[in-house]
């Protein structure tokens, strides 16, 4: 297998709504950005991968064929991924894999989502009808029709976890929210950077028990582009950014239907990725060996228990992690300093790549005023499914 | 505003309240800027659609499980004759063991494996929260089954409480023909 590294980043504002850009005018946004990042142009790219989660956001069925056209990649080759809310990192494991297997030198791994074009006539509101285009995705005979959402997956796993050890209690996640709010204050392309307490959580509106509102990440729109070049193609290029390795990669689907799990408490196709990653990079104490991290905080109890998952710490006692600070700001492992996709936004397809951009900034030292210094290596953990179905683990380092 | 331009609106908002299948009264205040010309050349130009697609759709494999709720209201499981373990929701083959399985009755008594109170939800479903949604170990089965609990007091639901199925007396042949209710209520 050949080293990968990413060579280019791109990444469009993450905004609620992007009126004036249809999905392919995001895409081209942040293809733009990658390939001026990198140094090429569109006829150097030999494949391209899209990561695209809902067809209803998009209004369209199939959209990575019309994205590719509006990129002017033709005739080069293009697979789209959807594996929900780990579509991003599940795009760029594809990548990785052509890039990696020898089958091609420089791969275009682009993540694209809409959604506030879904529109709720009755409310004037796109979010109720967001959910119901996301329920689509839920299976359609035994879960979507009693009007559970993607919020009461993930809390039937956090009561079952409180359930279990006690934890985490909702002033930890309140605690998550405000870390994760308050980091996307120092990122221009979050949606929602905002400087809250610990009390404007919980005194939120509850939205599915134990989440209230500001426990939630943010319905998104927005795009991220990863260039991915094999290590012969790095030598033979004169890059004016250090190139970040892949250096480990671990992917699972679980159960879908979680009630076919032996638990709902942890996640264990999350644990089974992160191991996987974790043993091709390396790495045998996370806290110490990763500066930074960007996990799938779709719901704030849940980046609690993926402290876990990603063994940053025995089971039960993520809490503590947010209680001391490691994860904060300035802590010994700060996690989601883009905001993650409760502070910059949940743009679906885009998400695990705009999280990947972020470690890529931060190792290059590109970060700006979210800058970890000196760092070196990060993680980026991607989520998606009932329950986490999907989860994709990648390490990122930098060898210079 | 001219007649001319009231008429051109009025079987615009005809149009699409009939496609959407929604009052007019929903679209207007949408919609009247731009139909004014109140938008500028640049603007976003923006229209009502939806998709949708008719089924007739088959349960396949699963087809008797909803037949004896829609028939019957009898509630059935599948037992893989190899390993023994029996599933509901059903499964017409077993995942482990790559056998057929056979149906078998359920009791439809179980417990209350986790819940959750939905105070949100879907633009289908907004109008019902705050509503229950649980797994559910049902006796009989090795897995869990998310289902609605429908109680008077959502708040009274505690994890662990034994529940039983009920059964709508108008169905639909859909899941929801089925919910479960605390065991003593």
């Amino acid at each position: 297998m050949r080293d990968v590294a990413i060579i280019g980043v791109g990444c469009t504002n993450f905004r609620a709504r992007h009126p004036d850009k249809s999905y392919f005018e995001l895409a081209y946004d942040a293809a733009k950005d990658a390939f001026a990042d990198a140094g090429l142009s569109r006829t150097d790219v030999e494949a391209a991968v899209y990561g695209i989660y809902n067809d209803f956001f998009q209004r369209q069925y199939q959209p990575d064929a019309f994205v590719h056209d509006y990129l002017g990649l033709a005739p080069a080759p293009a697979v789209r991924v959807n594996t929900g809310g780990a579509t991003g990192g599940s795009a760029l494991r594809i990548g990785y894999a052509e890039v990696a297997s020898g089958l091609y030198d420089i791969v275009m791994v682009l993540g694209v989502e809409k959604c506030a074009d879904c529109f709720d006539y009755a409310t004037k509101n796109p979010v109720p009808e967001v959910l119901r285009a996301i329920l689509y995705t839920s299976d359609m005979t035994y879960d979507n029709p009693i009007g559970r959402t993607a919020a009461s997956g993930f809390a039937l796993a956090v009561l079952a976890h409180m359930e279990k050890y006690g934890t985490p209690t909702a002033e930890q996640m309140a605690k998550v929210s405000v870390k994760n709010h308050g980091n996307a204050l120092k990122n221009p392309r979050a949606q929602s950077g905002m400087k809250i307490t610990v009390e404007d959580v919980l005194n939120s509106p509850k939205i599915v028990d134990p989440f209230k509102k500001l426990d939630n990440c943010l319905y998104t729109e927005g795009a991220a582009c990863v260039i991915l070049a094999s290590r012969r193609k790095v030598g033979e290029m004169h890059l004016k950014k250090p190139p970040i390795w892949i250096a480990g990669l671990g992917a699972a689907l679980d159960w879908a239907f979680p009630g076919n799990r032996e638990s709902i408490s942890e996640f264990h196709g999350c644990r089974v990725a992160t191991k996987k990653s974790y043993d091709m990079a390396g790495i045998s104490n996370p806290l110490e060996q990763f500066d930074v991290a960007e996990l799938h905080d779709a719901f704030t109890g849940t980046e609690l228990m993926s402290y876990e998952d990603c063994l940053f710490c025995e089971p039960g006692c993520g809490g503590r992690l947010i209680d001391d600070g490691t994860v904060c700001a300035g802590g010994k492992l700060p996690v989601n300093l883009s905001g993650g996709l409760i502070g910059c936004g949940h743009a679906v397809g885009a998400t695990g790549l705009m999280q990947t951009a972020e470690v890529v900034w931060q190792l290059r030292h590109e970060a700006g005023d979210r800058q970890v210094p000196n760092a070196r290596r990060g993680l980026v953990q991607s989520i998606g499914g009932t329950l986490c179905a999907w989860t994709v683990s990648i390490v990122l380092e930098r060898n210079d | 505003m001219a007649t001319n331009d009231k008429a051109k609106k009025d079987a615009f908002y005809a149009y699409y309240a009939n496609k959407l299948r929604l009052p007019e009264a929903s679209l207007r205040p949408v919609y009247d800027a731009e139909l004014d010309g109140k938008k500028g050349p640049d603007e976003p130009f923006e229209m009502p659609d939806k998709m949708e697609v008719l089924f007739k759709y088959s349960y396949g494999g699963q087809s008797r499980f909803f037949r004896e709720i829609f028939h019957h209201n009898r509630l059935l499981g599948s037992k893989c004759p190899k390993c023994g373990k029996v599933y509901c929701p059903p499964r017409h083959d077993c995942p482990l063991c790559y056998e057929k399985t056979e149906w078998v009755p359920l009791p439809g008594t179980g417990r209350v494996e986790a819940f959750t109170i939905q105070h949100y939800s879907t633009s289908v479903f907004v109008k019902k929260v705050p509503f229950l949604v649980a797994y559910v170990k049902l006796d009989g089965s090795d897995f869990l089954m998310m289902a609605n609990i429908e109680m008077d007091d959502v708040g009274k639901a505690r994890p662990g409480m034994p529940v039983k199925v009920a059964y709508r007396a108008e169905k639909a042949g859909a899941i929801t023909d089925i919910y479960f209710e605390p065991l003593e209520q």
